[in-house]
């Protein structure tokens, strides 16, 4: 039956997770489940067969026990089990877990529209983990002890002179205890849910030990008693707000570089074929295939296949020159005569120069000063005519 | 420029402008700070008496790409249609995974072949008819253009990336005595430990391209991280040989900087030589060197491979941390990045760990790249036990708000790590949330063609699972040409949804996408999707529809085309498809499917041979409902006798029908002593 459990556990992606937890301890935790199981497995079996009902009195279990014709040792468990609150508590538990399971056939036979109301789901059975662990402690705390007895040690209490209620406490706490050790021992194990949880919170610990233990405090805290913190695993809430991105320490190891550091080493020589490498390595995750066709023209553009946009006559020209630079080349004419046929000629180059796409701005002003170079040195001459 | 946008009219005044104010050139500058052209005119009236001063507008430049990238932005996605890389050639529209990957693979190599042939044969490429020229198209200078055995002849071949030739030439140079610098000779080091020593080969680059893309549709399936440390080992193709041309240069070097040293410890983890990168590493510090930052992250990606015990990894990792501290190096990005992938292997102490490593960046103001948060969700999300969703919902949160740069060639993980982890978790919401940020900004980059696959699908069978029918549907719509091809699993997925919320009649709609996608000769899918057809009776148009796809399903099993086998019949399809007949009134191809039973030595089912009654009946067929009883008959089945009942009862017969039934009866029965008697 606990192995059913856990397969849903599985099956609705971990809704079960009390259940499932409960089995994923060490393999003696499971032994011992396993033992309790063989032990009860005929009054399981009769619970099942005359009631599915989790509100079972004992009465009631005794009569059917009675009524019922099976075989002598099953009576006789019967009467043996049906003495330990316990061990009725674990068929109590065992019966929830089988109407957990008919809930859950029933639920798939109604279509798997359910899949949308796992969570709610998720929330009851949830709910019922923890109903099942109010009812061990319940059944821990309130163990009936022998009437008689409790009464001798009222007695033995009030003979004495000093504090009577506490006396007769500490008397009742002495004589459960005296009662839990024998249970134990005469079962042969520990077939206390409280124990097998311990157990398993116990053997978690060692398996830590030997990998983590200094720097693994946070996860070992969770694991170091088991029955304080397991409540929490129950809720999720809870457990998440242990682990979370926003709280925790950090390692302390490096302490945050000055701006100027920083700087100073980004000032580093050109880059090896490793940064190279690197950079191309890095784009190439992000480089997909264009899912267009401006974007492959985006593309093309930056391999340099396309003419940029904005198309223009100025494709290919590398000097930084602007239009006018080009055309308007009269500043130029500063170094000539303001009037005259030198005047004239000039103004006729840089026209037909301003016309001129194939020469870069400096070969234009070259040009000119080439001209006016050369009027310089024909300067007499031209004077003398 | 400006002129253009003056307009035509405005030209001359222009020119005027210009020519009165460029003349005192000093003050150019300044006109330049304001003033748009309508304030022009205005000024241009005003000049002479007030010599107010005259600003040209200054040409606005523009981002060659801006036109491009506005345009760019006005286009959706059409759901419809295949990727844009397929548009070509609509004969080469991929219609499946399958397809899509072997086309745009070719479609890449096709470009590769271009660019091996001019890259090997340049001297057939040397006009130049563009002008001006792309440099781009023409041929790269790959031949080494200085003779002769000096250090810069050695320069250029480092530079070139011939490692073989490189380290003759450097042999050489030590041979004749000639001192190589340490920058050269760290250089050179550096090329051979980046290739490992090996030449580097063009073609090798694209094995490895390959190989990078291919693992993901592996990896998604299989979320073993042992895979994934194989591979590692493989794709770094060389290994870190003993005493290879790196190993001997540094042996000979007459000095050594640090620069030496990190550049072999990077190349010898990068090559898989882990213990020598270590010991490179002591040996760096017995020298009294300090390593930079990327030996430092190539010592703790070597972390898991140095040490067995989590715990002593972890350890580990944390004395290289506090050596950089000490040395006063600081940690970048991909420092933690690496400490994190180291961290992914080491179980629990990583888990408890990795927070802490959080919050050291964030103390440090490095911000987290996809990668980190893919390093997080593996290992909290990766392991056996489901891990309650606070961490991954957090790390959504901080993806939401950003929009990232690749940053780490980890970060193209990160998309489908997530969803694996919405899908283990059967979180809807954290999926939709994951899927928003995907779709945030440049962030879909991220996944390439089979990422995109493996993401989508994750998705589609989440909601699938998840979600309600016309939801799913919708989605289904949205993505299932245009972005995905959905895997056999999908589409089981989404009949068993459609079976969930009782929308049989979308089937044979799902079937023709099966047939698109290829689908049409799994065994699983038809399997299903005849069972869900034939479970229960629908409408008469609905029933039409089925029995036409079970007559596409027929075909499959019969085909004789040349390339394709036909499928094998199985005793379940062939009765649902029988049953689907007879549903439909179509009852000469019932009876077809009928006949296949006994060559294929199967029996059909009581239903099925009740429904291809009732069929007869509604058709007026008695002799199939003869022919039924004499299969039923033949075949020794018990339920024969109740047959012949039936049709005698409801079937108007002839003299001679009647006979015939008689006569079946009487076979089968003496057939019956026979086998009795064998």
């Amino acid at each position: 039956m606990w192995s059913r459990v856990r397969g849903w556990g599985g099956a609705a992606g971990g809704c079960c997770r009390f259940a499932a937890r409960l089995l994923v301890g060490p393999a003696s935790g499971r032994e011992t489940v396993g033992a309790a199981r063989q032990e009860r497995r005929p009054h399981s079996k009769i619970q099942k067969l005359f009631s599915t009902s989790n509100v079972l009195s004992t009465e009631k279990d005794e009569s059917t026990a009675s009524k019922d014709s099976t075989t002598e040792v099953a009576s006789k468990s019967q009467e043996s089990t049906a003495e330990t609150p316990k061990q009725k508590l674990l068929d109590i538990i065992g019966n929830m877990k089988v109407e957990v399971s008919y809930k859950k056939k029933l639920q798939q036979l109604k279509t798997r529209e359910i899949k949308k109301q796992t969570t709610n789901r998720l929330e009851g059975l949830d709910s019922e983990g923890s109903m099942l662990q109010k009812t061990t402690e319940d059944t821990q705390r309130g163990k009936p002890l022998n009437p008689e007895l409790v009464e001798a040690a009222s007695a033995v209490a009030s003979s004495l002179p000093r504090d009577k209620k506490q006396t007769e406490s500490e008397l009742l706490a002495q004589l459960r205890r005296h009662e839990e050790t024998t249970d134990k021992q005469k079962k042969g194990g520990t077939i206390n849910i409280r124990n097998v949880i311990s157990e398993m919170a116990i053997k978690r610990q060692s398996s830590a030990q030997r990998g983590v233990w200094i720097s693994n405090r946070i996860s070992l805290e969770l694991d170091e008693d088991g029955q304080r913190t397991k409540p929490e695993r129950l809720s999720p809430q809870s457990f998440d707000s242990r682990r979370s991105l926003k709280v925790g320490k950090r390692l302390n190891i490096f302490t945050k570089a000055s701006t100027e550091a920083e700087n100073a080493l980004k000032t580093v020589s050109s880059p090896t074929i490793w940064d190279l490498e690197f950079a191309k390595k890095v784009a190439a995750i992000a480089a997909q295939p264009p899912r267009n066709g401006f974007e492959e023209m985006i593309q093309w553009t930056k391999e340099g296949i396309l003419w940029e946009f904005p198309i223009d006559n100025e494709a290919g020209m590398e000097d930084d020159a602007e239009f006018h630079e080009h055309i308007f080349l009269e500043k130029h004419l500063e170094g000539f005569p303001k009037q005259g046929p030198i005047r004239h000629f000039m103004e006729l180059v840089i026209c037909g120069l301003s016309k001129n796409p194939y020469l870069s701005v400096k070969q234009k002003i070259e040009h000119i000063e080439w001209f006016q170079n050369y009027f310089e040195e024909k300067k007499e001459l031209l004077q003398e005519i | 420029m400006a002129a253009r946008r003056l307009g035509s009219s405005s030209w001359p005044q222009v020119v005027l402008l210009s020519r009165r104010c460029c003349l005192p050139g000093g003050k150019r500058e300044h006109y330049r700070c304001s003033s748009s052209s309508t304030a022009l005119g205005k000024t241009v009236e005003n000049s002479e008496v007030t010599h107010e001063e005259i600003v040209l507008p200054r040409r606005k430049t523009w981002n060659k790409l801006a036109v491009l990238q506005t345009l760019a932005s006005t286009v959706n996605r059409d759901p419809t249609a295949a990727h844009y890389m397929f548009q070509d050639d609509p004969f080469l529209m991929p219609r499946n995974a399958a397809n899509s990957r072997l086309f745009s693979l070719s479609k890449e190599s096709g470009r590769n072949a271009a660019k091996y042939i001019i890259k090997q044969f340049p001297q057939y490429f040397d006009k130049t008819f563009a002008e001006p020229n792309i440099s781009c198209l023409m041929p790269e200078i790959l031949t080494p253009q200085i003779e002769g055995v000096s250090e810069e002849a050695l320069k250029e071949r480092i530079h070139l990336r011939r490692v073989k030739d490189s380290v003759d030439l450097f042999d050489q140079l030590v041979q004749a005595g000639t001192p190589v610098s340490l920058e050269t000779t760290n250089s050179l080091l550096d090329l051979l430990c980046f290739y490992g020593d090996e030449e580097s080969t063009p073609e090798k680059e694209q094995e490895e391209k390959e190989d990078l893309e291919e693992p993901e549709v592996n990896a998604s399936e299989q979320k073993a991280p042992k895979r994934q440390f194989q591979r590692g080992s493989q794709l770094s193709g060389s290994r870190w040989r003993e005493n290879n041309n790196a190993e001997r240069i540094f042996k000979i070097m007459p000095e050594r900087n640090p620069h030496s040293y990190c550049t072999m410890i990077r190349g010898m983890v990068k090559h898989g030589a882990f213990a020598k990168a270590y010991d490179m590493y002591m040996d760096l510090l017995n020298e009294r060197h300090k390593a930079d930052v990327h030996a430092f992250n190539a010592l703790i990606t070597a972390v898991p491979y140095l040490k067995d015990r989590f715990l002593e990894r972890w350890e580990l990792a944390k004395v290289f941390l506090n050596h950089m501290a000490q040395q006063e190096v600081q940690p970048n990005l991909l420092t933690f990045n690496a400490l994190l992938k180291t961290l992914r292997r080491c179980g629990g102490v990583g888990r408890s760990m990795s927070l802490s490593v959080i919050k050291e960046m964030e103390a440090l103001d490095i911000e987290p790249s996809l990668a980190t948060y893919d390093h997080l969700l593996s290992i909290f999300y990766r392991g056996v036990d489901l891990y309650p969703s606070g961490i991954i919902s957090e790390v959504l949160d901080d993806v939401g708000k950003r929009s990232f740069t690749p940053q780490d060639p980890d970060d193209a993980n990160f998309f489908t790590t997530a969803m694996q982890a919405c899908c283990d978790l059967k979180d809807i919401k954290l999926a939709y949330r994951l899927n928003k940020a995907m779709e945030k900004g440049d962030n879909w980059k991220f996944l390439d063609v089979d990422r995109l696959n493996a993401y989508w699908s994750k998705f589609f069978s989440l909601l699938c699972m998840m979600e309600q029918i016309d939801v799913v549907l919708k989605w289904y719509k949205e993505m299932s040409p245009s972005l995905f091809y959905p895997t056999p699993k999908n589409i089981l997925d989404l009949l068993q949804a459609l079976d969930t919320a009782n929308h049989l009649e979308v089937i044979p709609s799902v079937w023709e996408d099966m047939k698109q996608l290829g689908f049409n000769r799994r065994h699983d899918l038809l399997e299903e999707l005849l069972s869900l057809m034939s479970r229960d009776q629908h409408p008469e148009e609905i029933q039409l529809a089925f029995a036409k796809c079970a007559e596409d399903i027929k075909a499959v099993h019969e085909q004789s085309g040349r390339e394709q086998v036909a499928l094998e019949w199985t005793g379940s399809a062939l009765g649902h498809v029988a049953l689907l007949f007879s549903r439909a009134g179509r009852t000469q191809d019932a009876w077809n499917m009928m006949e296949c039973f006994q060559q294929i030595n199967r029996i059909p089912t009581d239903r099925v041979m009740d429904e291809f009654l009732n069929c007869a009946k509604q058709t007026n067929c008695p002799d199939e409902a003869i022919k039924l009883v004499k299969l039923a008959a033949s075949l020794g089945l018990p339920s024969s006798q109740r047959l012949k009942s039936r049709t005698e009862k409801e079937f108007e017969l002839s003299e001679k029908q009647k006979k015939t039934l008689e006569n079946i009866q009487s076979d089968s029965d003496s057939s019956d002593s026979d086998s009795d008697r064998d």
